[in-house]
């Protein structure tokens, strides 16, 4: 434990350190780099080692009236293992990515909330009472907040960071309405209840704080932030914000079910049905986007799905006394967590990687930059690979285990059936979907000709932004053949859970696991005698370079290529109530027709029924305008009056 | 185990022979004598002799999607039982690894087709991302059906030995509607008419066939090595379910098994013979139809379970 407070102490003092060398660009860059890093990684290692010793404590008195408490169990290991190695590497790929020295000062702010998010998150995790959880989880809100505002020149940014700061705020509400109804019922700010909540208001405990959490994770429909708030942050914040920072919301909803230890079959009917809908909208918004950074954040809904799934699968396996369909769905929930953390950070940097150097995010100007971009190309390949849940990368293994949970709810009758039946199906099409969505982000940015001048001619350096996308693509891989360890360590994540499978033997997790091993290097051992077998077959042939082929047409233009709203039409026609398609294509007409456009925007049905929401709260509070008027003495006054008001009511 | 094996590379070597019976049946229906049976090795071996032309857009994607797209399927074959022979590997959960598996093949085809910066090929890719989403579904709520039956999410339950008679004695009118959404799933999967027309002479109107148009010399031939094995591979499910006899003797059980698959092979060839390809826009609907299928089959268990 001391050493996971050292490496928090490091942390930020790497972020304050930044702050004061600012006038030495790359002495502040790579002093706060290193610090950053180093705490990192050390709070890697402390938690390695909690995960695997006994749960511990540590508790501060803060002005004497709140204690500041900390716990460390199995399940706030595993999240820091994954804050830590993401963050770590984020902060590695920062060094070459935030490399204008003209904004010097404004990079060691960035550095500053960066630290400060990476520390808060790390807390959020292991925070033992509502006070200590409520504080962190403001600092986190806050300093993220700071960082998607980064370029805050821009408008659509300010927007953005504007709609995340109400989105965390309101939710922020919600959960600590939750908080409030279990103080209203024990009288105290510990996390520990002695069974003197009604199980309806458990119901409703939970209901709250799954509001409020799922808005920090992007569940739909609380995910219109997500979308917003990712293409506006930078690269590498982008990466830990949707790789690891919306998973506290993931660490939430477990803690709290944990915490109510209440296990009705509605809570994961509720997870379940929420996951399906995220999972399923969320990867067919993605397919609509243009934007890269944009397209990324819509997956990040989809995952969040899948880990709903998970999470549902396994509730509804504890509900009805299911042990092993309760573990598989956990296990394979929390082990998303890890995957989509990796493939989604390697993802990011990979599309921060084509802004620095093209300078646009839009998908259909880009093309071919696999030929310049080997590393981040082939990286990034992986990484589309991976969170399409293919094998031998590590997407498919925790989609495997939610699919076995899944078909262990077959078993039963009614509604786990009619849910688990649902479940599978959505998982099926989230799959499905989510390769035609990465073949069109590999196949129109990195394959084919360049779209446009920005994609010609363009490199890629920067060692620290390529080694960190070598880690992760490296580490999918592993963990897609390898999964064992990984398995073991989300199963010590679900023990800690306090839902009595301690006992509950690991044999036949470890004996799955095994089989991905054996058979994803047979798939491998397959290819590299098909290989082989190539190598000798075109052995002292004639190997010739031509151009494509155009079915006969012989002055083909690169902007003849298929672009990818082109090849995601035909999948939203068929979604088309849930993703309604805007057009501006003005007709072409006459014989010498006029040079025409076409731009298409696929809308997103919670952003469009926001405003009904929205529209009689801004009416009502536009009404109590008055209120708010300027005046500072009638603000004293108003002070005096609440507090006279208070004298007699109290 | 080297039954399974032998059997195995049986089912490799004989795949082009029994897509050559699709051909024969297509040139019988137009009243003509057709090419030898024969034909698909003599095309491969063309092709394995050639030498390649490349197009100056593609990348190492490009080279690896034919050996990907057939590896897949050469793996999945061993997780297949074949005349009702235990399959050389086995494991719970094998269904899954096999379609995702496909799947990654699928993504590897798509990718090389986008590799080549051409419209048409383009244009195939994004059918070849749309249509099979549907079938993934209809195939688990298939697997659903039949995890329900047999309580295992292997192969060798459904398809091996007595097993596929054991099915029908449990489930027998809800398998009829399995055999026609398994058809369904064939015709997609492998780009046959309804679906994809592979004999068509225009470039716009093809899935599969479109997005090989760049691949020359071996690397063609291994995408057709594999696209004749991936046809072996779905049509061996319903010569199973068709014909769900087990023999003792491993001849003979041989011989009904590949009875039944000319009877699928040649079901294919008659549906390209009689019906037309229908317009991108409904193949959505047909193929919706085999999901449809499935979902019933599973209604009709669950009411006699009950």
């Amino acid at each position: 434990m001391d050493l996971y407070f050292l490496s928090e102490i490091l942390i930020v003092f790497g972020g304050f350190a930044a702050l004061f060398l600012s006038k030495q660009f790359s002495m502040m860059r790579g002093g706060a780099v290193l610090l950053i890093c180093t705490g990192c990684l050390l709070g890697l290692y402390s938690s390695v080692t909690m995960l695997f010793g006994e749960t511990v404590l540590a508790s501060f008195k803060y002005l004497n009236v709140f204690s500041l408490s900390f716990k460390v169990d199995g399940l706030s290991a595993f999240f820091l293992i994954v804050i830590f190695l993401v963050s770590a590497l984020g902060t590695l790929y920062s060094y070459h990515y935030l490399s204008d020295s003209k904004k010097a000062f404004r990079i060691a702010v960035n550095y500053l909330f960066f630290s400060l998010l990476i520390a808060s998150m790390a807390l959020v995790v292991t925070a033992n009472n509502m006070i200590t959880f409520m504080f962190c989880w403001e600092i986190m809100s806050l300093s993220s907040f700071f960082l998607v505002i980064y370029n805050y020149e821009e408008e659509a940014n300010r927007k953005a960071g504007y709609l995340y700061f109400v989105f965390s705020h309101v939710g922020a509400m919600f959960i600590l309405a939750s908080f409030g109804l279990i103080y209203s019922y024990t009288g105290n700010f510990t996390f520990t209840l002695n069974g003197e909540i009604p199980d309806t208001t458990k119901i409703l405990i939970f209901v709250l704080s799954f509001i409020g959490f799922g808005s920090k994770a992007g569940v739909f429909p609380f995910h219109i932030w997500l979308p917003h708030a990712h293409p506006a942050a930078p690269s590498h914040i982008s990466a830990v914000m949707s790789g690891v920072m919306i998973k506290t919301g993931i660490y939430g909803i477990l803690r709290m079910y944990t915490i109510l230890d209440l296990h009705t079959p509605v809570l994961g009917n509720m997870v379940l049905v929420f996951g399906m809908i995220s999972g399923i909208l969320g990867v067919v918004y993605a397919l609509g986007q243009h934007d890269l950074k944009r397209l990324l954040a819509y997956h990040s809904v989809e995952n969040i799905g899948i880990i709903l799934i998970g999470i549902g699968i396994g509730m509804t396996g504890v509900a009805y006394n299911n042990p092993t369909m309760a573990m598989l769905g956990f296990a394979g929930g929390l082990l998303h967590v890890l995957n989509h953390a990796l493939f989604k950070s390697l993802l990011f940097m990979g599309a921060g990687m084509v802004l620095h150097k093209t300078g646009t995010r839009s998908i259909d100007m880009l093309g071919g930059l696999l030929k310049n971009m080997k590393v981040t190309g082939t990286t990034f390949l992986i990484g589309s690979l991976a969170i399409s849940g293919l094998p031998p990368f590590n997407g498919f293994v925790s989609e495997f285990f939610v699919y076995l949970g899944g078909f262990n709810g077959i078993s039963m009758d009614r509604t786990p059936f009619a849910l688990s039946l649902l479940a599978i199906i959505s998982l099926a099409v989230i799959g499905g979907l989510a390769l035609a969505c990465f073949t069109k982000v590999v196949g129109v940015v990195f394959q084919g000709e360049p779209r446009s001048q920005a994609a010609e001619n363009v490199n890629e350096n920067g060692a620290t932004m390529l080694i960190p996308m070598g880690i992760l693509a490296v580490l999918c891989a592993v963990i897609g053949v390898f999964p064992e360890i990984f398995i073991r360590l989300s199963i010590k994540g679900v023990s800690a859970m306090g839902l009595g499978y301690s006992q509950l033997s690991l044999e036949p997790f470890i004996e799955m696991t095994g089989n991905i091993t054996r058979y994803t290097v047979l798939f491998i051992a397959v290819f590299l005698v098909i290989f082989a077998i190539r190598t000798l077959l075109y052995r002292g042939k004639k190997i010739t370079q031509s151009g494509t082929w155009g079915c006969g047409f012989t002055q083909p233009t690169v902007k003849m290529q298929y672009t990818g709203s082109s090849y995601a039409a035909s999948i939203l026609a068929f979604f088309k109530p849930f993703a309604p398609l805007r057009e501006n294509h003005p007709a072409i007409q006459g014989r010498l027709p006029a040079k025409t456009h076409y731009h298409s925007h696929i809308d997103d049905i919670a952003e469009l029924h926001l405003d009904k929401i929205t529209r009689p709260i801004t009416f009502l509070f536009d009404k109590l305008h008055w209120i708010q008027h300027g005046d500072i003495h009638l603000y004293i006054g108003y002070i005096l009056l609440t507090i006279i008001l208070l004298l007699f009511f109290v | 185990m080297i039954e399974s094996i032998v059997l195995w590379v049986l089912a490799i070597l004989t795949a082009p022979f029994f897509s050559a019976l699709i051909l024969k049946v297509k040139a019988f229906f137009g009243g003509k004598k057709g090419p030898p049976l024969l034909i698909n090795y003599y095309t491969l071996s063309k092709l394995f002799k050639k030498g390649s032309v490349y197009s100056r857009s593609t990348t190492f994607i490009f080279k690896m999607g034919p050996m990907v797209s057939l590896g897949v399927v050469i793996t999945g074959l061993m997780f297949l039982p074949i005349a009702g022979h235990a399959p050389i590997f086995s494991f719970q959960g094998d269904v899954i690894f096999v379609l995702y598996l496909l799947g990654l093949g699928r993504f590897f085809t798509i990718a090389a087709a986008m590799d080549t910066a051409s419209p048409f090929e383009g244009m195939g890719a994004a059918r070849e991302a749309f249509f099979p989403i549907i079938c993934e579904a209809s195939m688990f709520m298939i697997l659903i059906l039949f995890y329900s039956l047999t309580d295992e999410l292997q192969l060798s339950t459904y398809f091996s030995g007595n097993n596929p008679l054991e099915l029908w004695k449990t489930a027998g009118s809800p398998l009829i509607f399995i055999v026609l959404a398994f058809f369904i799933i064939l015709l997609t999967e492998n780009s046959r008419v309804p679906v994809d027309d592979p004999a068509t002479h225009l470039e716009l109107t093809m899935i599969h066939e479109v997005m090989v148009l760049d691949h020359s010399g071996p690397d063609l031939a291994l995408i057709e090595l594999g696209s004749f094995c991936k046809l072996f591979f779905y049509s061996a499910f319903i010569a199973r379910l068709i014909f769900p006899f087990n023999m003792e003797n491993l001849y003979l059980s041989g011989g009904v098994f590949v009875g039944g698959l000319i009877l699928v092979y040649a079901a294919t060839g008659i549906m390209e013979s009689v019906i037309a390809r229908y317009r991108m826009d409904k193949v959505p609907q047909f193929v919706l139809t085999s999901f449809a299928l499935a979902l019933f089959a599973i209604v009709i268990t669950l009411e006699f379970v009950k």
